[in-house]
């Protein structure tokens, strides 16, 4: 059953993913490279996407690396907290990129504008990814306790005992968690896009402005080559890092004093939300809701609804066959991760590349989309099944069940809860998808995410109300769905 | 669960024996007239707005093999020949391409037949300029007191955008027109991402800060019929006719269509007279039809003398290069220098 799963995934994989991409690159080599790289301009767009991958790692670690220490404490609220700060994880780029506008931009509550400002894309990296680099540093962090307490009783000073202990322990977590956040911030599309304006354009943003705007497959496609490329190397950077074994530490006592100024800490954090609900005004709702200017709400949120579910029809057996496969072959598992490299732009450009009688047909999109969920849901559920004692199975096959029956009956309500926690975040993927929706979209489609991006492109203050509030609608719904599968479980990250 | 499906089935199969127009946003008509249109044909008409005249012919482009509509409105003779290779029109002889100005025939595999033209052209804003004296000449823009009163469009981004860099192509030379917007950068010249941001936030009319805007030569015209009343005289002037660049826009039948005869009936009722004589005031184009008789208040949007045009090969052979150039320059702060030894 594993190797007809695996054959599944492998044959998905080859048709949405290396078919596509192996387009890219004959495109890239052959003639792009010579039309792109010539090009100082766009060795620039290179260089400014390293730029804000590395600087967007280095200011989340250095707010994580504190937040870490402080959270090996146990104080009231403290797992409530946890669970608040990987929020922006599964929040849609477009209602983070409103969020800080509401606070930060031209109209926002702060009356400081910091529209087009590298401050404000910064901000929104940090934002996004301070949970995740918390959700890697913390482990390690919480089994420092004993090797420093070592090297104190050894006569080392406590900041001597961190220098010297502490930090090398932690170093391959920070590697890691840095190369995380770089890996997200470097391909990052719909913040920049939205924030940037257009001097601060990542890569991803050029490629997206050179294939709408210019039609230009073969620059498009050098580009996209060199960033999968520098992607490529920051995964396997990535995949050299293991932590120390350490033994498990103990949490530290605290007080409720931990908890206020922790909660002064994530008042700040998701102040861009409060401002975009703050902002969000429900009768501008209203107007979207029959907008004649613009996609109406009631086509985008229908939109939005029906492509989350038939994606999710897709990528929910392809995720289960994925971590069937993946449960016992290192080689598939590493393969299957293949979808998270590469960015939705990258998987959009291959589809009209690869598929040309396709364009701007339903399946392509569909696919793009259970493409980049599938991963997600079977990360989720690769632990839960992996743990799962053989015995189990042994005795089901051993009482006359077949191998199928034996997987449906018996490890699946097993590890259900973990296929649910899976299926919550392919959904918040799918509901706030934005970069390959952008690429493949035709206009009767324009989901939510896009009916907000309609909305911004026009000026004025209705349109802008209006995006706002669809904003808020957006991360109210994917909020609301997530919460409903997940129960704040959180078996991820 | 099943019955959402079936629902949401019936949703996707809902819209079937409509004639899909795709239009740049800007696209506007009388409701009566379209109205009175689907009457008398028994056609429903759906308009999809694809954003920007390029942006909406690239989304026509890309989606070749399953086409969004039926018929394309608006692309320009800045994109004329993208449209054309990419063999995405079917030819149409319309019985009503007798009655249009026979100038504006650019395709003569009558692929794309043109339904209006315009100027894209400098406007001031008659208040600011009151007090204080215009500058003189296209050249002139250039010096700091004037170049940070100005606001552009993103030619990457906006066709009046391009248009207008079209012109400063044609007005100062392959060789100088860099030179001319390395000066216009230096003193401080703003960069819209499209026309409507450029004229409604960042134009003074607007409660902007920039007196000097790209837009059309009818803008003003339109100033004084929006006003309702309020303005007898336009609120804003044209500037330097020589720097006006000429636009027609085409509108074409998409491959694969599968209603041709309705779609023919589209394209003959957008060339016909009542819709021409609409198009002036809906969206401030000039009529493409002889015999269509201009409003009223077109009398404030003169036809610029001497403007520039721009053979639609030239355009099509240094259209990109012009935008990559101008970009590196505008946006990218080099000088032009650079630029110019870069093009070996």
């Amino acid at each position: 059953m594993a190797r007809l799963a695996g054959l599944l995934v492998l044959s998905f994989l080859g048709l949405a993913l290396f078919y596509p991409l192996s387009r890219i690159l004959v495109l890239g080599v052959g003639e792009g490279f010579a039309k792109a790289l010539a090009n100082p301009y766009y060795w620039e767009r290179y260089l400014w996407s390293l730029e804000y991958g590395l600087l967007s790692a280095f200011f989340t670690l250095s707010l994580a690396l504190p937040l870490a220490f402080l959270f090996r404490r146990r104080f009231p609220l403290r797992e409530a907290f946890l669970a608040l700060s990987t929020l922006p994880f599964v929040l849609p780029t477009p209602v983070v990129a409103l969020g800080f506008m509401a606070l930060l931009g031209p109209r926002g509550v702060l009356g400081v504008d910091l529209y087009g400002t590298r401050t404000l894309l910064f901000l929104a990296a940090v934002f996004y990814n301070l949970g995740l680099a918390l959700r890697i540093l913390l482990p390690v962090a919480m089994r420092l306790e004993g090797p420093m307490r070592a090297a104190r009783v050894l006569g080392a000073t406590p900041f001597r005992a961190f220098l010297r202990v502490g930090l090398p322990l932690l170093l391959p977590a920070l590697a890691s968690a840095g190369l995380l956040v770089f890996l997200y911030a470097f391909s990052a599309f719909g913040v920049p896009l939205l924030l940037g304006g257009p001097r601060y354009a990542t890569l991803e943003v050029e490629v997206y402005t050179l294939l709408a705007y210019r039609l230009a497959f073969p620059e498009a496609s050098a580009l996209m080559l060199l960033e999968i490329l520098t992607l490529g190397l920051a995964v396997l950077l990535y995949l050299r890092f293991r932590p120390y074994p350490l033994p498990p530490g103990e949490l530290l006592p605290a007080s409720w004093a931990w908890t206020a100024g922790l909660a002064a800490f994530f008042l700040l954090l998701f102040a861009p939300l409060g401002a975009l609900f703050l902002q969000a005004d429900p009768r501008a709702l209203a107007s979207a809701w029959a907008s004649e200017d613009f996609t109406p709400l009631s086509l985008a949120l229908g939109n939005s609804l029906r492509f989350t579910l038939l994606a999710l029809l897709l990528a929910l057996p392809l995720g289960v066959a994925y971590a069937v496969a993946a449960r016992g072959s290192r080689l598939l598992d590493l393969l299957g991760l293949f979808p998270l490299m590469v960015s939705p732009v990258a998987v959009g450009l291959g589809y009209l590349l690869a598929y040309p009688a396709w364009r701007g047909s339903l399946p392509l999109l569909l696919a793009a989309y259970a493409l980049l969920a599938y991963p997600l849901l079977a990360r989720a559920l690769l632990p839960a099944l992996r743990s799962l004692s053989p015995n189990l199975l042994q005795a089901a096959r051993v009482l006359g069940a077949t191998p199928l029956r034996a997987f449906l009956r018996v490890e699946i309500p097993l590890v259900f809860p973990a296929l649910q926690s899976g299926l919550a975040l392919a959904l918040a993927a799918i509901l706030g998808e934005f970069g390959a929706t952008l690429v493949l979209w035709r206009p009767e489609w324009t989901t939510l995410t896009l009916a907000i991006y309609e909305r911004l492109g026009r000026p004025g203050e209705a349109p802008f109300k209006e995006a706002l509030a669809l904003a808020a609608l957006l991360a109210l719904l994917s909020g609301l769905l997530f919460y409903l599968l997940d129960r704040g479980r959180g078996r991820w990250g | 669960m099943l019955r959402l499906l079936a629902v949401l089935v019936f949703l996707a199969l809902g819209w079937a024996q409509e004639i899909t127009v795709l239009t740049h946003s800007s696209f506007s008509l009388d409701k009566g007239l379209i109205a009175r249109f689907e009457r008398e044909t028994g056609l429903k008409l759906r308009f999809l707005k694809g954003g920007d005249a390029g942006e909406t012919l690239n989304r026509a482009i890309l989606t070749k093999g399953a086409p969004i509509a039926d018929v394309i409105y608006g692309f320009d003779n800045t994109f004329l020949s993208r449209a054309l290779e990419a063999d995405i029109l079917l030819p149409y002889r319309s019985p009503e391409i007798q009655n249009l100005k026979a100038t504006l025939l650019l395709d003569p595999s009558f692929r794309a037949l043109p339904v209006d033209y315009g100027w894209v052209s400098l406007n001031y804003d008659r208040a600011h300029f009151k007090d204080r004296s215009l500058p003189k000449a296209p050249a002139d823009l250039a010096r700091p007191e004037y170049a940070r009163l100005l606001v552009v469009q993103n030619p990457a981004t906006s066709s009046p955008g391009l248009a207008f860099l079209m012109a400063t192509v044609a007005r100062f030379g392959e060789d100088g027109y860099l030179d001319f917007w390395a000066k216009l950068r230096d003193g401080g010249v703003r960069v819209a991402k499209g026309w409507s941001e450029a004229y409604y936030t960042h134009f003074t009319l607007y409660k902007g800060d920039r007196p000097l805007v790209v837009s059309y030569t009818t803008s003003p015209a339109a100033e004084v019929y929006y006003s309702e009343g309020k303005y007898q005289e336009p609120p804003t002037g044209n500037l330097f006719p020589e720097l006006a660049f000429f636009q027609v826009e085409f509108v074409g039948i998409l491959k694969g269509t599968n209603n041709l005869e309705g779609a023919k009936k589209v394209v003959d009722w957008l060339l016909s007279k009542p819709v021409q004589e609409n198009i002036p005031t809906e969206m401030w184009m000039y009529p493409a039809r002889r015999d269509a008789r201009l409003p009223e208040v077109f009398r404030f949007a003169p036809e610029p003398v001497g403007s520039v045009r721009l053979d639609p090969k030239v355009m099509a052979q240094n259209r990109e290069r012009w935008i990559a150039e101008w970009t590196q320059v505008v946006l990218q702060g080099r000088s032009p220098e650079a630029v110019r030894r870069g093009r070996r």
